[in-house]
């Protein structure tokens, strides 16, 4: 060892006691002996700037999709009785549509900011897909409300009726599947930790909670109105699958996200989580729906569950997009998840 | 399906790719060569650059962990100075104070632009990462997408902003502003290929007198994603000291993993609809 120049100095620090030493470099506060794991612990990463405006677009938007799914499937593969879900699922999708692009644009700050997004395609950028994959299903969701208008005879002709049914169908389904999916591909498709340990579940929950909240909104509204209860039925029966697929994803997430995954599911947001999206947005409405699918439903109170469940499932939905936004914040905040756990 | 995503992404991907599209070769590309081992903490580097890019301050935050009061890059902070002090109260000849200028790295393969929806951030003539702010529309995906962590939304103006390399010296053959104001050359400017070599020889210099020295963003593990940095950096200590990741992704990387999860579940959504709707049809 050569001779000691700062020795001196340090050597002052020798007045504090042993235990002050041992824990002063245990703690990053100053100071770091050769054994520092971060700088200060200061985040590597920057997180998100999204606020509510993009959980409730993820949210709006993969419920409008599923909504816009289901009256496309009773149209093409449901019978007469389905004609109010048709009805339904049309406007709510439309309805949903606009009310994602109010929230785009309320993130973005400025309408033309979204036109910026339609200069280039760029299919490596999740957001371009999603920007387009959205734009093409609201003038679709946009198509089929006029046809449903025409149809109501809310209006006598329908100006766009010349396009043909074929691809404006497809386009539309496409689309609509796409809307619920990019989302979660979007999250996944980052640097942030806690995020990218989902890119197997996220895409997939998102699109089981769009299918699960479609149904529950569809539902409900049946229920409102003059619904048949074998629509209510077919819709209860897909939720219930969705619901127990996606609460099985989302304990297989835990299970694989390892400790980067403890922002989603460690603490009082995963107790959230698991409190309101697995047991009132999953397991409450499967509960429900259970006596249902054995076709032992009573006759009575069939408009009280139907708003339960859509009550419940809806809220279970919010929460689970709430998180997983907010979890991708503290993710980025958290340099270990980053430095000491490699992909 | 691997295939098929290289395939698709290749034919709309702006960003240079491993294979395929080849970027001009009209000259190197420029970048920095930040040797840790020479800087001494005197934050020129941040106060020019500050100066030169008319940014605004960042406010009077007193860290109470160091003479970084800094923090961290940002918006408004394209260049700052790490302060590492590492004592050692058991040998206190083997404390060192060391400090590290840090930037954007100008990744080859930048998570950043790869990410970018409107096309704002591009590769200029000098071979940088560059976002142009009259194209960016603020959506603040980059910003997620970054493994470094670099680039951030200004607040007030709305759109991602970070290290342009100087874009506009550079255009009128000037080295960037950090680089001029470094008073003791930790900060070096020039093509990437030139400063490589004067790299390698000062790690070598370093080693042969017996301390540690190590390159972070010209072959090691840290450019398995991003590719070689057109920003890298001399460190005498393991990355994740600095705050530099050890393992950056490419945020890109997920994508076939993700695009495949949403497939299946779309697919078997839809299955499972057509199903329960022809199933349940009145008289079936």
């Amino acid at each position: 060892m050569p001779s000691q120049p700062h020795g001196a100095a340090f050597g002052a620090v020798g007045d504090v006691s042993p235990d002050a030493v041992a824990a002063s470099l245990g703690r990053n506060d100053g100071g770091f002996g050769r054994a520092q794991e971060t700088y200060f612990d200061h985040p590597v990463l920057h997180k998100a700037h999204w606020g509510w405006e993009i959980v409730g677009y993820f949210f709006a938007g993969g419920m409008a999709a599923a909504s816009a799914a289901l009256a496309t499937l009773a149209d093409a593969a449901g019978d007469p009785r389905d004609g109010a879900l048709v009805r339904n699922g049309r406007y709510t999708a439309l309805a949903g549509a606009a009310v994602s692009g109010v929230l785009l644009i309320a993130d973005l700050g400025r309408p033309e900011r979204f036109i910026a997004m339609m200069r280039i395609f760029k299919l490596k950028s999740p957001m371009s897909v999603g920007v387009y994959a959205f734009s093409a299903f609201s003038a679709t969701a946009g198509l089929a409300a006029l046809e449903q208008a025409r149809a109501d005879g809310t209006i006598a002709r329908n100006p766009l009726g010349w396009i043909p049914k074929g691809p404006r169908v497809a386009v539309h389904a496409l689309s609509a599947a796409l809307m619920a999916t990019y989302t979660g591909v979007l999250v996944a498709a980052t640097a942030i930790p806690v995020w990218y340990r989902g890119r197997r579940h996220l895409p997939a929950i998102f699109a089981l909670s769009a299918a699960s909240t479609g149904c529950a909104l569809q539902n409900g509204l049946l229920a409102l109105g003059a619904g048949s209860p074998a629509t209510s039925r077919k819709l209860e029966v897909i939720e219930t699958v969705a619901a127990a697929a996606e609460g099985l994803l989302l304990l297989d997430y835990e299970r694989t996200a390892g400790v980067p995954g403890k922002a989603l599911f460690g603490g009082a947001r995963g107790r959230r989580l698991k409190r309101m999206t697995l047991g009132l947005g999953l397991a409450v409405p499967a509960l429900l729906a259970l006596p249902g699918l054995f076709g032992r439903h009573p006759k009575r109170g069939r408009r009280l569950r139907g708003l339960v469940t859509a009550a419940c499932a809806l809220s279970g939905g919010y929460v689970l997009r709430e998180s997983v936004v907010h979890a991708g914040r503290d993710s980025a905040d958290d340099p270990r998840a980053y430095l000491q756990h490699p992909v | 399906m691997r295939l098929l995503y290289e395939g698709l992404t290749s034919v709309t991907c702006v960003s240079r790719r491993r294979r395929g599209y080849k970027y001009p070769p009209v000259r190197s590309d420029t970048g920095f060569f930040t040797d840790v081992t020479l800087c001494i903490g005197c934050k020129a580097c941040e106060v020019a650059c500050k100066q030169w890019n008319q940014l605004p301050a960042d406010g009077y935050t007193f860290s109470a962990e160091s003479y970084d009061n800094t923090g961290r890059l940002s918006a408004t902070t394209w260049r700052h100075v790490a302060f590492v002090e590492q004592a050692d109260r058991i040998e206190p000849a083997a404390s060192r104070w060391m400090m590290m200028s840090d930037v954007c790295k100008h990744c080859t393969y930048a998570g950043c632009m790869e990410a970018c929806p409107t096309g704002a951030i591009v590769r200029n003539e000098f071979g940088d990462v560059y976002v142009q702010p009259d194209v960016c529309n603020g959506c603040g995906y980059c910003v997620p997408s970054c493994p470094f962590g670099v680039v951030a939304v200004e607040p007030k103006e709305g759109v991602a902003q970070k290290c342009t390399l100087c874009y506009d010296r550079q255009k009128d053959g000037m080295e960037p502003a950090c680089a001029k104001a470094c008073p003791t050359d930790a900060i070096t400017f020039g093509p990437v290929d030139e400063l490589r070599a004067n790299a390698q020889r000062r790690v070598e210099k370093l080693l042969a007198e017996g301390r540690e020295a190590s390159l972070y963003g010209i072959d090691g593990e840290e450019t398995r994603e991003t590719g070689p940095l057109n920003a890298f950096f001399l460190l005498p200590d393991r990355p994740e000291v600095f705050n530099l990741p050890p393992h950056p992704v490419l945020p890109s990387r997920f994508q076939p993993a993700a695009y495949s999860s949403a497939l299946v579940a779309a697919t078997a959504l839809a299955v499972l609809g057509v199903a329960v709707f022809r199933g349940l049809r009145e008289g079936a």
